[in-house]
């Protein structure tokens, strides 16, 4: 199965992506381009819909019109496009009763991954969660909960990496330690999304930054480009 | 991978999945027969039922606690997915959606007939009648199945509302009657002592539910969970 | 405000035309119906009733399915409409019935398998509105409603069946034998119910109609007003 994917490009293409709610567009004539390797950042106010695309590339939503190709297959037209995305939502996404174990063989047995205790058992380590392994999930502290969420989405080895603001409640040390694995996640042939509310300390990794304003990204540069765009850093400064 | 195995396996995780949370919380299989119970002695005061009842109306009171229980089966296994969006997390895995509906549908099944299955003799014993005929275990599991599979369907549309587990039983019950009524007409029929093939037309009507329903979830369950 | 169109105009006038002629037939052209007396000709507007409601809902079952097909919500506005429109088509029927009951066996009510059936429906499809409530996006109420609706318009031969061939083994003791409703139509007895079909028809197509003006109407309104 890695076989099969592997050969798949995750050139990213959104195309007139448009989402509506109460018949208002919250996302509004979407067009972005992420390559294969880019890390991208993408930045916006509360509400602007950083959410709602992330959850539309990870295939939660519908969209209301448009296209989103990833490879140049439609993602809404083929199921099996999800086994190389992964997703790191506002939720966990975990069964509290079950332990770290558990739930992560649960979705690698969802993902119908070939040798399934090696992969939890090498995902759990890269995140160094083999002590809490027995644990139930309950126990676990934000922190915890977010790095076994991660380990959920790194399972199936996935060459596109969504991430919906995983800084949120983490402490100090849990927020260096997401550096440094998301440091490690940024390869070539992997291309990440991330939206984040204060990206100060993202710009040092990242490749580019997507500014999601009313609706459509009014602006997709290259980091290093950035002092060329006033009104970005203005705002990157201010969300500071 | 062969899609079709995919299909199946990840059915197959679901239902070892909602086996495994319930052998850990204990929380479902319990509260199900309780509540069965506490129905069976609720209607036999208020309806002052004698032990020496009738075959019709202990086949009616089999089924209406068998209904109770399941809608609270089916609704602590939505709810259980709601709980830090596990659910999503299955809508992330790459096969179509109504291997969800099906793997749902199965564990709720299997709960439910794990509580009939109890119930038949608890009622020998409190209605002075030998529930435990293969024929009746065999209209119970025909039934349930049609009720199941309706009420995992419906579970899906009543978690996304402001009202949640409240709206299932208000979606269900009217929807279910016809396989309420089949299930206890033919049920009604074995505990009288006729032959299962008498009891034809109900079976058949029994069948078209389960056929109905799981049709229904397969079509129409991946609509249901999109936003 | 678009303007009316003038087929609906049309179907207004008829339906206000055809109601009268229709009474007048029931009134004075049909024959007093022997064992019953003159409440038997409140079967007329009940079977009609019934039969418009069963309409209505297998067109809120098509309207649902042509929204979550085109995703259009004009499908939506539709399918409410006729569904909202059916059930007040139910509950007329349900009242007429008991009506008819009243009189003849000395009961509001008979365990009759169309009174049951019908009813059941009613909660069926109040169960719909119930579900609409309770979804906080059009877009929600629309995918979700449009599901319910083909799923309830699906179950109701199995409810129909299952009604009647309990009422076959446990058949209700009725002075007039059967199940109470059976009795001889001649031939002007059919021609007055075919009237009264198709002006319930016509009433339906306008009552529907307008309903999905009112929701088109209600949708240009601004946000807040809504």
């Amino acid at each position: 199965m890695a076989t099969e994917t592997e050969s798949l490009s995750t050139r990213i293409e959104i195309r007139g992506l448009v989402k509506r709610y109460h018949h208002q567009p919250v996302l509004n004539q979407i067009t972005l381009t992420l390559n294969d390797g880019d890390f991208c950042i993408l930045v916006g106010d509360n509400g602007a819909g950083k959410t709602t695309l992330l959850r539309i590339l990870a295939g939660l939503v519908q969209p209301t019109q448009g296209e989103i190709a990833v490879g140049g297959s439609s993602l809404a037209v083929n199921p099996n496009l999800r086994r190389i995305i992964g997703y790191v939502g506002h939720q966990p996404m975990l069964y509290q009763d079950l332990t770290a174990q558990e739930n992560l063989r649960h979705y690698a047995r969802l993902y119908q991954i070939q040798d399934t205790e090696s992969a939890v058992t090498h995902s759990m380590a890269g995140l160094g969660l083999t002590l809490q392994q027995d644990q139930p999930v309950r126990t676990f502290s934000r922190g915890m909960q977010q790095r076994l969420s991660l380990a959920r989405a790194l399972l199936h080895n996935p060459s596109i990496l969504l991430f919906d603001e995983p800084y949120t409640g983490l402490d100090q040390d849990a927020a260096i330690f997401l550096d440094h694995t998301l440091r490690g996640l940024h390869t070539p042939g992997r291309t990440i999304l991330l939206a984040a509310h204060r990206p100060q300390r993202l710009l040092t990794m990242a490749s580019h930054i997507a500014w999601l304003r009313n609706g459509c990204i009014s602006q997709h540069i290259l980091v290093k480009n950035l002092h060329e765009a006033p009104q970005l850093s203005r705002y990157l400064q201010e969300e500071a | 991978m062969k899609p079709i195995r995919c299909y199946l396996g990840v059915i197959w995780q679901i239902l070892r999945k909602d086996i495994q949370v319930e052998w850990r919380g204990r929380q479902g299989l319990p509260v199900m027969l309780v509540f069965a119970l506490m129905i069976v002695f609720l209607f036999n005061f208020a309806l002052q039922l004698s032990p020496d009842l009738q075959a019709s109306l202990t086949a009616g009171l089999l089924w209406v606690s068998l209904a109770f229980a399941s809608t609270l089966g089916i609704n602590r296994s939505i709810s259980l997915e709601r709980e830090t969006n596990a659910l999503d997390g299955l809508l992330l895995a790459p096969v179509d959606r109504s291997a969800i509906f099906f793997g749902k549908t199965l564990g709720n099944f299997c709960f439910t007939s794990l509580v009939g299955l109890v119930l038949l003799p608890i009622f020998s014993l409190f209605y002075q009648q030998n529930l435990l005929r293969l024929a009746l275990i065999l209209v119970m599991l025909l039934g349930l199945g049609a009720y199941t599979s309706l009420g995992t369907l419906l579970s899906a549309l009543s978690i996304q509302t402001r009202t949640r587990d409240v709206l299932l039983p208000v979606l269900l019950y009217p929807l279910a009657l016809p396989i309420l009524i089949a299930a206890v007409e033919a049920s009604r029929g074995v505990l009288s002592g006729r032959a299962l093939g008498e009891m034809s037309s109900w079976m058949y009507l029994l069948l078209a539910g389960v056929i109905l329903f799981n049709a229904a979830g397969l079509i129409f369950y991946e609509t249901i969970l999109e936003e | 405000m678009p303007k009316k169109p003038s087929l609906l105009t049309f179907l207004d006038i008829s339906a206000l035309i055809l109601i009268p002629v229709a009474l007048v037939l029931i009134v004075f052209f049909t024959p007093v119906e022997a064992v019953m007396g003159s409440v038997q000709k409140v079967f007329y507007f009940h079977v009609s009733a019934a039969w418009a409601g069963m309409l209505s809902f297998i067109l809120g079952a098509v309207a649902g399915a042509g929204y979550l097909t085109s995703r259009r919500i004009s499908w939506d506005w539709l399918s409410a409409a006729a569904i909202e429109v059916g059930l007040v088509f139910a509950v007329i029927a349900i009242l007429s019935g008991m009506i008819w009951a009243r009189p003849i066996w000395n009961t509001w009510w008979v365990w009759d398998p169309r009174l049951t059936t019908t009813t059941i429906m009613a909660l069926i499809y109040l169960a719909y509105f119930i579900l609409r409530a309770g979804l906080t996006t059009p877009e929600a109420r629309a995918r979700l409603g449009g599901v319910y609706a083909i799923l309830a318009v699906m179950t109701v031969p199995l409810t129909f069946f299952s009604i009647r061939l309990f009422r076959t083994i446990h058949p209700v003791v009725i002075a007039t034998g059967g199940d109470g409703s059976a009795f001889n139509m001649t031939p002007r007895m059919l021609t007055a119910l075919f009237v009264s079909l198709f002006v319930f028809s016509i009433l339906l197509a306008a009552l529907v109609w307008h309903r999905f003006r009112l929701a088109q109407w209600q949708n240009d309104l601004p946000q807040e007003v809504q």
